[in-house]
């Protein structure tokens, strides 16, 4: 086989000190050094290339290798020295030798800058997503919202596979109450309402006004009182527009973590825990909020705010010492009913009953009798 | 003649020539000084909650790259953490617009039909691919060999477009179509790829990658679910390196790899064996923590749990807490150990220059790629070295 150009260059007899590359081929020159005022590189006696030591800069290398490159030659010049004489000579020379490797200070500067960061994502987590959720939430148009709830009722549908009930009686009397509720907590009538049949004791407000039942909630439940402090309590939710703030807050609080810790689809276990963490805190607040809202409404009406809180007793259980209370979405259930209790002792429940006994008893079997009434 | 007594200039005494390794490729790093860079990574990715990773994904690269040896001169890995700060930084600036969007569209999807906006995933895919492509050109642009730089061309929508379409056939074949897949992949990749004026080329067939892994195929639903699979994926890994490295080819220089079958399940195992280790140590250290905080409430541990003192213990949640973190990071640090060095170490020493003297006198061309894909790539999750 032939030999190639760098073998032929090379075999000259005098076998300098270092390799060159230009940086304008991939050619392999093997060069003088002479050190004197600056570097002087030359091969078989032309100069190549002439570099100030104050510009020369270290590359990095394998162990045993001086690689140096020169900021006023083109950027991918290098110069290879293998001999520990002449590395030494040059590392004495070129004082700047380390400046644009990543050293010790910038390594500093990179931690400062990134306690900084998270101290002020912290910050904004804390005190400006809970402010940008309650100055943004009014500015969300209703018909938005309305949309929003549409969605969610959709997948809550699919989710319990619960159909809404329709007892004519039942549905009169649910009617009745969720009106009488309506009216004293001064929402317009925009409000849609429903018993949806699934056995999970439970009951939820959507945004856009949309207030649900579950059947398994009304079984549970000893008197209207019971199922009135509920509704009462998901109006609430309606009336501070608290699922759209929960979504705003939500989703910058993941967003914001996500960023945090290099995962903006914000799925990660840590950003998970820690977002849960801060979110549930903020919902234990909505809740509170919207139990204040209940107890208003219903000592408006005359009625007691205690049997609500029973009937969330009777579902939960006591609930202290079984999960983490910094995680749980709401407050504890003897805590809520113990503050109903208080709220009563104010005033003596004396309005009339909301419902009749017969009304009730509509309202409990509105989606059992559906088929063959009673 | 000359003015520097001190200094072995001009014509002297012969310099030890650099010794051509038998192997034209080799690698020349020590593991204790990687075990160092990582581990020092970890603790200062731990300090500053992550913000970190940037630099220290740029040192195991310089370190890795600077220690290899093709026919006797090491590349270079020119990228530096900022750029790829800055990469993710736009990155987030625009996707982040793009979320919303995904957001409100999915919104308007789920109006005609609950969970109608799954679908749009498919999107988010797409653009996975066209990270993975333009992190590639990122990593590419930065490696130096000889004073000349690799670089490449091509478009990252095309590339996510042929990758997506390909994966859809995949999906539709049960992974039958895989080696095909990644053969087309490869082939526009490296059609678009340059060391200076020399362009690069793919040979490897997918037919050839089916041959050799086809009885995985079947193995596969077997393997998932007992201890056969970290040997089954091990296999797998093989194959696909070797059948990789011995299709590429740039110019007239010619890749090839020896690697077995064999060669990478030790290296799988011993990152189990770590973690199950590790898991231990944690839920050894978890009862550890029980055990302490019931004892500072000062009562037995069947009551602790009992009462509601559990739920409201203060150490109980920060010291699993510190645990977990450590042991995520004493996790990394053994995945970089084994998954990236022993790796790269194993995947070089069974490879093989051929002509390399193609390479000898190559024009430097090619511009500076920005790291934008890998900040996409760090913000979807999509990674790669």
């Amino acid at each position: 086989m032939e030999t190639d150009v760098s073998q032929a260059n090379s075999a000259a007899p005098p076998v300098p000190g270092a390799v060159f590359f230009d940086g304008a081929s991939s050619r392999r020159r093997f060069v003088a050094l002479k050190l004197s005022d600056a570097l002087d590189i030359r091969e078989d006696g032309k100069l190549l290339a002439r570099w100030v030591f104050a510009d020369i800069r270290r590359s990095d290398s394998p162990s045993g290798l001086l690689r140096l490159s020169c900021l006023t030659a083109p950027s991918l010049a290098r110069l290879e020295i293998r001999d520990a004489q002449l590395m030494a000579a040059l590392v004495a020379r070129c004082d700047r030798l380390e400046q644009d490797l990543p050293n010790r200070k910038g390594v500093a500067g990179i931690v400062g800058w990134s306690l900084a960061a998270a101290v002020s994502i912290v910050l904004v987590v804390l005190f400006g997503v809970p402010l940008a959720a309650e100055r943004l939430t009014p500015l969300v148009p209703d018909s938005f919202e309305r949309r929003l709830g549409d969605v969610a009722e959709a997948q809550v549908k699919v989710v319990f596979d619960g159909k809404p009930c329709s007892n004519v009686a039942g549905q009169a009397a649910f009617e009745k109450l969720v009106g009488k509720l309506r009216e004293t907590a001064g929402l317009d009538n925009s409000v849609q309402s429903g018993v949806l049949a699934t056995s999970v004791p439970n009951a939820f407000a959507l945004p856009g006004g949309k207030v649900y039942l579950f059947e398994g909630l009304l079984e549970k439940a000893e008197n209207p009182d019971e199922i009135a402090g509920v509704l009462a309590h998901e109006l609430g939710h309606l009336r501070h527009r608290d699922s759209m703030r929960e979504l705003i807050h939500n989703g910058g609080t993941s967003f914001l973590i996500g960023l945090l810790f290099g995962d903006i689809t914000g799925s990660g276990a840590l950003v998970f825990a820690s977002r849960s963490l801060v979110t549930s805190s903020y919902s234990r607040d909505a809740e509170t909020n919207a139990d204040t809202f209940a107890i208003e409404t219903m000592h408006k009406l005359g009625r007691p705010a205690k049997p609500t809180g029973e009937l969330m007793f009777r579902v939960t259980g006591k609930e202290g010492g079984k999960g983490l209370s910094l995680v749980s979405s709401h407050p504890l259930t003897e805590d809520r009913l113990a503050r109903m209790d208080k709220a009563d002792a104010a005033g003596p429940a004396n309005g009339q009953p909301l419902l009749s006994s017969a009304e009730w008893q509509a309202l409990k079997s509105i989606c059992g009798s559906g088929k063959g009434k009673v | 003649m000359n003015d520097m007594s001190w200094t072995p200039p001009g014509p002297p005494q012969l310099p030890p020539q650099p010794v051509p390794p038998p192997m034209p490729v080799a690698f020349s790093g020590s593991r204790n000084e990687f075990f160092r860079l990582v581990a020092r990574g970890a603790g200062l990715e731990l300090v500053t909650l992550g913000f970190y990773r940037f630099w220290l994904t740029t040192d195991i690269r310089r370190h890795l790259w600077s220690n290899t040896l093709i026919d006797g001169d090491g590349p270079e890995y020119t990228g530096r953490g900022k750029e790829l700060m800055i990469g993710f930084l736009v990155a987030l600036a625009i996707l982040m617009p793009i979320y919303l969007g995904y957001f409100l569209i999915g919104i308007e999807a789920e109006h005609l039909k609950a969970f109608a906006s799954l679908p749009l995933v498919a999107f988010f895919y797409l653009f996975g691919q066209f990270a993975i492509y333009r992190a590639r050109r990122y990593r590419l642009t930065r490696t130096v060999w000889r004073g000349v730089r690799f670089w490449m061309s091509g478009s990252g929508w095309i590339y996510a477009l042929k990758a997506s379409l390909w994966g859809l056939l995949v999906v539709i074949t049960l992974g039958l179509a895989l080696p095909w897949r990644e053969a087309a992949l490869e082939r526009y990749k490296m059609r678009h790829s340059y060391y200076g004026d020399l362009q690069g080329s793919f040979e490897g067939r997918g037919w050839d990658f089916f041959k050799r892994g086809w009885w995985l195929w079947p193995l596969m639903p077997f393997a998932l679910v007992t201890v056969f699979g970290p040997f089954a994926y091990a296999a797998f890994k093989a194959i696909e390196w070797r059948w990789w490295l011995s299709g590429i080819r740039f110019g007239e220089v010619r890749l090839e790899s020896t690697m077995r079958r064999s060669a990478l399940i030790g290296l799988y195992w011993k990152v189990i064996g770590w973690a199950m280790l590790l898991g231990t140590l944690f839920s050894a250290y978890l009862a550890l923590c029980i055990f302490l905080a019931a004892s500072i409430n000062g009562s037995s541990i069947a009551d602790f749990f009992r009462t509601e003192a559990f739920a409201r213990s203060i150490p109980l949640m920060v010291l699993p807490g510190i645990g977990y973190l450590a042991l995520a990071l004493a996790m990394n640090v053994v995945m970089r150990v084994y998954l990236m060095r022993d790796l790269w170490v194993r995947v070089l020493s069974s490879t093989i220059v051929h002509n390399i003297e193609a390479a000898a006198n190559v024009t430097a061309r090619g511009e500076l790629a920005n790291a934008l894909g890998e900040g996409f790539a760090d913000g979807l999750d999509v990674a790669g070295f």
